[in-house]
């Protein structure tokens, strides 16, 4: 894992190469196209079932992952394959996986264009709403909107600033419960410097489910 | 082992270099054996880093869920105002914090080794400090005001300064600005002794302080202003 310490001095040398990082860009237009080619047939056999040809899963299960930040979404894939992240039903999809398709497929399903959900209950979403924005303090909830921002899009990719925190308005709810009951419970624990685990470990699972409510509406 | 003789050699001059009291000069350490601002390794790592803002500002966004973007903190005094306070002050209560010398459940798992760096330490303290806090404060009842402004002139004024600002090289926080509820909260905690790397001094002279004369100095302290 990267150092909190390493990822600052990345931010820093980011915002200083602007032009160097756009010259890079332009130049990699053909590979672009070629990768992307190279995800839709994945994604068209492997992906599509559970997550929908654009990224847009409509099973509440299983997260959407159009318009997720490139680094991410290349974060979570390399971590299904080395099993940092555990998920029985990934495991043997991204087994298949060649080495060289995870930057491809972060970036064909980073561009796709999340459509949010609709709230079902609204009085669940407007308690949501209040952890999400100001945490809880006498438990020290931190707010979401501290690090996934008030807008929820977490950090913008190809910023001045890397994904540190992933995107998730209108994300599906019931992934986000259950995600956030994984942190809880420490089964999924490839959350950075322990943050989300020690955040959901104060959270009660009302919160949970309010929060998760909340944020599927697309804030 | 040559690197260790050294901190240890500057943990013995820090105080005089920073113009802090030294340890033989302070009052006996309280029952917890907390000796005033005595220096551990990290500390002094962290002030001799050089800090850098920019890094710090990304650094902070762990911090932002609590207190605030801006670190203008909250008005209910759960989470205080860090804008425009001593880096030197933030670098030793974030440190006091990690060697357990001031018990902070809440930021414990937001603050340990595991998620920032002595360096992260010094950025965030340099990011803090220059920032200022056009935010509105949350002040107190404001109905003994005289009654705290005398306190705080006689008693008070000499270490956090007359306008409130504090002393950095004596590692003497700014308490302008700062909400009400917060600075309440925490002059209980160091009249109690549950603030255990309070300055024992201070203990001493608010000691036989009663809750009301806390909330009127407490009231007048949050009524500074914020940019002396």
């Amino acid at each position: 894992m990267q150092t909190p310490n390493f990822r600052a001095t990345a931010h820093y040398l980011s915002t200083r190469l602007p032009t160097a990082l756009l010259l890079a860009l332009a130049s990699a237009a053909p590979a672009a196209a070629a990768d992307h080619a190279q995800a839709k047939a994945i994604v068209s056999t492997s992906c599509v079932a559970c997550h929908g040809e654009d990224g847009n899963s409509v099973v509440p299960m299983f997260p959407k992952l159009a318009g997720l930040q490139t680094e991410y979404l290349t974060k979570q894939l390399n971590e299904f394959i080395s099993g940092k992240r555990k998920n029985d039903i990934m495991a043997p999809i991204v087994a298949a996986l060649k080495p060289g398709d995870v930057g491809p497929l972060a970036a064909y399903f980073s561009g796709q264009k999340m459509t949010p959900g609709s709230i079902g209950d609204k009085a669940l979403a407007d308690a949501g709403r209040s952890v999400f924005m100001d945490g809880n303090e006498d438990t020290g909830v931190p707010a979401c909107a501290g690090c996934h921002q008030s807008d929820g899009l977490g950090r913008a990719s190809g910023g001045s600033d890397i994904a540190r925190f992933p995107r998730l308005a209108g994300q599906n709810a019931e992934y986000l419960a259950n995600q956030l009951r994984g942190f809880k419970e420490g089964a999924r624990a490839n959350d950075p410097a322990r943050i989300m685990r020690a955040v959901a470990k104060r959270m009660t699972e009302q919160e949970i489910k309010a929060v998760a409510e909340f944020i599927s509406g697309g804030l | 082992m040559k690197k260790l003789m050294r901190v240890a050699a500057l943990a013995a001059l820090w105080p005089l270099m920073a113009g802090a009291q030294a340890p033989a000069a302070v009052s006996a350490p309280d029952d917890s054996g907390y000796v005033w601002n005595q220096m551990t390794a990290e500390m002094l790592t962290a002030l001799k880093s050089k800090g850098d803002a920019l890094r710090g500002q990304i650094s902070f966004d762990v911090c932002v869920g609590c207190h605030r973007r801006g670190a203008v903190g909250r008005p209910s005094g759960a989470y205080p105002r860090l804008a425009g306070q001593h880096a030197t002050v933030l670098i030793k209560q974030m440190t006091d914090i990690r060697a357990g010398r001031r018990s902070n459940p809440k930021m414990d798992p937001f603050v340990d080794g595991h998620v920032i760096t002595p360096q992260e330490i010094a950025d965030i303290a340099v990011y803090l400090q220059g920032l200022q806090a056009p935010v509105e404060n949350g002040v107190g009842p404001g109905t003994s005001l005289d009654q705290g402004k005398g306190l705080y002139q006689k008693e008070c004024a000499s270490c956090h300064g007359d306008k409130g600002q504090g002393d950095s090289a004596k590692f003497y926080p700014r308490v302008a600005g700062q909400h009400y509820k917060y600075l309440l909260r925490e002059i209980h905690m160091i009249w109690s002794g549950d603030r255990r790397n309070s300055n024992p001094d201070m203990v001493k002279t608010i000691k036989p302080y009663k809750d009301l004369e806390m909330e009127a100095v407490a009231d007048y302290m949050s009524r500074l202003p914020q940019t002396p």
